[in-house]
């Protein structure tokens, strides 16, 4: 599955992976992921089936929440172990098998071109695009939500995959544990002058992503969040 | 009649359990201290409230209250979801130093 042509990774580059429940899929993931990145980070956000003892024999690091937080804040947790083990690029992935290692791989090489700080996985931009039609249109509506509010231009704002450099890293500090994290981690990397690229990602949508991802909606809740949240600052 | 002489009783054995609470400062225990003092002067005398409400503009002293006491529950669900909020981010703060603590890597 990795990408030759584009080259190994070093140690300085960290994966952050969360994970809640993920016991049936974490262990492949994980596996896929140590081919290419030989320091990868699981936020095993307090879950309550074999998560923690899968990963136990697994070659990563493992970062127990005792109690479930949610995955905003088992993100900041992730970062917060890179950015103090000295990672230069941090780079975030979903546990639930939905990316793609050379996504990955594609947005730290990216990232390491120079000319920005931040790059972000977006499954609409490119060629491809294999995702449903709700789900199409309820992202495309938080999109166009996020880029209002945050001033930002993306094509994607939901996307877990991204790649960090250490300094937008250090600018995050993640106050939405749940699922409003992602517009929160654009907010706070706009306000922090960071510049922002895209890369082009593939979703793969099986039958466990959509099952184990968000529901559509979710996204009323997300809502909420993000406007409780303005109210708290 | 026999409504308001129960009022009465627990009112007076509210000051009461208010005067003997150490942990409150002067200040919040004298303003809980006039509310219930009002609240004991209008179960006692019902009319008062009324004449009270007509000075504001509302017809009767009982809606006057209702009102009040929206006001009141309504700005305590306020305070306490903020500091709901605030612990939810303490405990999240815990929860995460913990866990960086104990941060181990596998085989």
């Amino acid at each position: 599955m990795p990408a030759k042509h584009l080259g190994e990774v070093g140690p300085e580059t960290f994966l952050v992976v969360p994970a809640y429940n993920e016991a049936r899929v974490i262990g492949g993931v994980v596996s896929s992921l140590l081919t290419t990145f030989p320091n990868v980070v699981v936020v095993n956000d307090g879950s309550s089936d074999d998560t923690a003892a899968i990963l136990k024999e697994l070659p990563v690091t493992v970062v127990n929440h005792y109690v479930n937080l949610g995955q905003g804040a088992a993100l900041q947790t992730g970062i917060k172990h890179a950015l103090e083990r000295g990672a230069r690029y941090i780079v975030t992935f979903d546990a639930d098998g939905q990316h793609r290692v050379e996504d990955a791989l594609a947005a730290v090489h990216m990232l390491r071109e120079g000319g920005c700080d931040v790059v972000c996985g977006s499954r609409f931009l490119g060629t491809t695009s294999n995702v449903p039609r709700t789900r199409k249109i309820i992202l495309k509506a938080a999109v166009r939500l996020a880029n209002l509010t945050t001033g930002a231009r993306m094509t994607d704002a939901h996307n877990g995959l991204r790649a960090l450099s250490r300094k937008a890293a250090a600018c995050l500090d993640l106050s939405q544990s749940g699922m409003a994290h992602a517009s929160e981690i654009i907010s706070q990397l706009r306000q922090h002058k960071m510049l922002i690229r895209e890369v082009p990602v593939q979703i793969a949508y099986t039958e466990y992503s959509l099952a184990k991802g968000q529901s559509s909606l979710n996204s009323i809740n997300i809502l909420l969040d993000l406007v409780i949240g303005r109210f708290l600052k | 009649m026999t409504f308001k002489y129960f009022l009465v009783t627990v009112l007076i054995g509210f000051i009461f359990y208010l005067l003997l609470l150490p942990r409150l400062d002067l200040l919040r225990k004298g303003a809980i201290f006039l509310v219930v003092l009002t609240m004991l002067v209008f179960a006692i005398q019902p009319d008062w409230s009324t004449s009270v409400a007509q000075r504001v503009g509302v017809s009767r002293g009982v809606d006057l209250i209702f009102y009040l006491a929206h006001l009141t529950l309504f700005f305590l669900a306020f305070v306490y979801f903020l500091k709901f909020k605030k612990m939810e981010a303490r405990f999240t703060k815990l929860v995460r130093e913990l866990a960086l603590d104990r941060a181990r890597t596998g085989p």
